[in-house]
């Protein structure tokens, strides 16, 4: 009996040539595409195409249909609305920045998809990411950057643990992007020139401040000032959703010298500004933990490299994790400016530990 | 997608595989014509005889006249037909009666009409699906243009008692049309007995190919053509006919008629086993419609516990092909509006499939089914159960 894959198909070529890898490698392919977002609103022509929008499911269809396996829209959009969109617009009315992929890999691709491939008898769920999984000789799954370093997307899948990783495939993972392309062009799949997507997929215009304002209350806005370091009121502001650390436009303060988001306090709608120089953290707290290798302790510190953006690069760090699925993390040097909401990724070399959620920057005077 | 299991196709409502008969008359077709009906050589004239033939045929399922029937593209155009034809000729009546379990290609018609100025009036159904005529009689007025009503609903079967409404109507001065397009072929439809002025019918619903339909027109004074172009069909569809599609809806329409005793004891106790067999095994299993009064061969239940999405998609894996509401441009499907309005929860009918049975069924497909579908039941509750599934 052949075993069967789910695969998840946005309607990319990366996707697609996952899809036509698995089927390659003699798997029963299920292909599916997820409907996530709600239908793009607003006047005709001026609606910006989305990871869900009707255009990209009749590619992934038509990709189905050249490599022959059945295909499948299956509508998750109460789901993604109650799992991923309200944590990302909580996240923004907290004075935070969350980054919703990771939230979508979690709760939608890595969980809910899983389920429903179980219901339709599926052993494994299969995507387009750009991430390797390695099984060692004790049985233990790793996760690993993609051989594609300029593609790797094991950033936001740390949250996948032992039993995730047993039943997940990335036939992408040991590829890169002009191989997949090459491929795509080779199956003759329509997708294999599309341009990438970048925006995040339910706020296609980018536009991420006045996305939270439509799926938010007016009360549960946040206004305030923006303040330096010494409590001073440099400006008024609409709102902390508006905010990002690390930001420097859109302060609204005219000022000699430049001035970036520093800290965002919800609560009392301060926004702390300051110079470049003053983003600079010692180390951060993250929260809701998430461990890749089950084997690490809690309590004892560990060297390892961290990430704490998609594109920044790994930094060498000290981890302690509790019980309590926090974690401390010092930086072996002075380290960037850290984005409370952002996922904080620890690795050793090429592998993916575990990582979490940032909770808030360690100042340097802290440090010990 | 390549054939790779045996399927075992249970959604005749949406269309029926091809009758041998229909292909034969296909075949014979491209052997033996090749003119336009409308033309006076004897190749066009070979194509009227065979023209004609079918419209007999396709006439004797609805008891209609044969000069009564015009074909069409299908039971949407029909519909189109009917009710643009209708208000064509009502110059002063603004408004048309409907229900709200009505087919899209009924529904979007009177929804354009409503943006054109029109009012429409959508009866709703009881939680059986049964339309009830005084309802419809409180909204028929000297306003009334035209009165549409399904005789048979395509999702859950129910059968409508339509003939107290045609005189009624007459009274009115309101035309008075009825979807046919379930129940023609299937249980006996007699036009001229249920009195309506216009009938719909559907050719690939019969084991025609998909393409062909029909619409019986008691008096072609009272309705005005909506394509214009050539004299064809009486002046009231322009275009040459689809000579293959007619033929082969005309002996769908035959062999359809000749076992239609049979067939339906035939498919009525397939269904009826079927039924037993899953009612048996999947506790909460709930019938949608009327235990009486239904077409023989539609069943439309509510699995507890499931999405029907992922039973309808589980299931075509396993080589059972079922349906559920109606798909969205995207191809997801959406919970079903007729089940809507017969009262269910949206959550009902998201978990609500429709089978339906059809000519090519045999005993032990319906065995192999009714054993299969418990068992995709089992699994997608254990793996996926509604609480999780939170899309409802």
């Amino acid at each position: 009996m052949r075993r069967r894959v789910l695969v998840a198909m946005s309607g990319g070529v990366d996707s697609s040539v996952a899809a036509a890898m698995v089927r390659e490698q003699g798997y029963d392919v299920v292909g599916v595409a997820m409907r996530l977002a709600p239908e793009p609103s607003g006047p005709i022509g001026k609606r910006r195409g989305t990871c869900c929008s009707h255009d990209d499911f009749e590619d992934a269809r038509r990709v189905a249909e050249r490599l022959d396996f059945p295909f499948y829209v299956i509508d998750l959009r109460a789901d993604f609305a109650a799992r991923v969109v309200d944590n990302f617009v909580i996240e923004y009315l907290g004075g935070r920045t969350p980054n919703p992929c990771v939230m979508c890999n979690r709760e939608i691709k890595f969980d809910r998809l899983w389920s429903r491939a179980r219901a339709l008898g599926a052993d494994y769920v299969a995507t387009g990411h750009y991430a390797r999984i390695e099984q060692g000789a004790d049985g233990r799954f790793h996760l690993l950057r993609a051989a594609d370093d300029s593609k790797d997307q094991s950033y936001f899948l740390f949250t996948l643990g032992q039993d995730e990783l047993a039943r997940t495939l990335f036939p992408l993972g040991a590829m890169t992007k002009t191989e997949v392309r090459a491929r795509a062009r080779a199956l003759g799949l329509v997708t294999a020139d599309k341009p990438e997507s970048q925006e995040i997929c339910f706020v296609p215009d980018g536009d991420y401040a006045s996305f939270v304002e439509r799926q938010s209350d007016f009360a549960q806005l946040r206004p305030g000032a923006v303040i330096d370091r010494d409590g001073r009121r440099l400006a008024a502001h609409t709102g902390v959703h508006r905010f990002t650390v690390g930001q420097r436009r859109g302060l609204g303060v005219a000022s000699g010298e430049r001035l970036y988001v520093r800290e965002i306090r919800a609560e009392s709608g301060e926004v702390v500004a300051g110079r470049r120089e003053e983003l600079d953290c010692a180390g951060l707290v993250a929260n809701r933990i998430s461990l890749v290798d089950d084997s690490i302790a809690p309590g004892r510190a560990l060297g390892v490299e961290v990430k704490i953006r998609h594109r920044h690069r790994a930094i060498p760090a000290t981890m302690r994790f509790d019980s309590g699925r926090r974690a401390e993390i010092r930086f072996a040097s002075g380290g960037p400016a850290v984005t409370p909401g952002q996922a904080c990724v620890f690795y050793r070399g090429e592998e993916v530990l575990g990582g979490g959620i940032i909770e808030r920057a360690i100042a340097p005077e802290q440090a010990n | 997608m390549t054939k790779t299991v045996h399927e075992i196709y249970l959604d005749h409502n949406a269309g029926a595989p091809v009758r041998a008969e229909a292909a034969a008359a296909i075949s014979r077709l491209i052997a033996e014509a090749g003119g336009n009906p409308a033309s006076v050589h004897r190749a066009g004239q070979r194509s009227r005889r065979m023209l004609e033939v079918a419209r007999a045929q396709v006439a004797s399922i609805a008891g209609a006249e044969p000069r009564q029937m015009v074909f069409t593209s299908g039971g949407t155009e029909s519909n189109n037909l009917a009710i643009f034809g209708a208000i064509g000729t009502a110059a002063r009546r603004r408004k048309i009666i409907t229900s709200q379990i009505e087919h899209s290609s009924i529904l979007a018609p009177i929804a354009e009409l409503e943006r054109r100025g029109f009012d429409a009036v959508r009866v709703a159904p009881d939680s059986d699906g049964r339309i009830d005529p005084a309802r419809v009689l409180a909204a028929l007025d000297s306003e009334t243009a035209l009165v549409t009503l399904g005789l048979a609903n395509s999702e859950v079967g129910t059968i409508q008692d339509l003939a107290p409404l045609a005189s009624v109507c007459a009274e009115a001065g309101a035309l008075f049309h009825i979807d046919a397009v379930q129940a023609a072929g299937r249980i006996p439809v007699d036009a001229a007995a249920l009195g309506c002025d216009l009938m719909t019918l559907s050719g690939h619903k019969l084991g025609a190919p998909a393409g062909i339909g029909a619409l019986y027109v008691r008096d072609f004074a009272r309705i005005a053509p909506i394509v214009f172009g050539g004299p064809h069909e009486g002046g009231m569809r322009a275009g040459t006919p689809n000579l293959l599609g007619a033929v082969a809806f005309g002996a769908a329409a035959e062999a359809a008629m000749s076992a239609m005793a049979a067939e339906r004891v035939r498919i009525g106790s397939l269904a009826a086993s079927m039924l037993a067999r899953l009612s048996e095994a999947i506790p909460g299993l709930r019938l949608n419609g009327p235990i009486a009064g239904r077409l023989p061969n539609t069943l439309n239940l509510t699995f507890p516990g499931v999405l029907g999405e992922s039973m309808l998609i589980a299931l075509d894996l396993e080589g059972v092909e079922v349906s559920m509401g109606s798909a969205c441009a995207a191809g997801a499907v959406e919970p079903s509006h007729v089940l809507r309005a017969m009262g269910r929860s949206v959550a009902d009918a998201r978990s609500s499939l429709r089978i339906s049975l059809g000519w090519n069924n045999t005993a032990d497909e319906i065995e192999t089914a009714a054993a299969l579908i418990p068992q995709v039941w089992r699994r997608v509750t254990g793996a996926e159960p509604l609480a999780e599934a939170s899309a409802r």
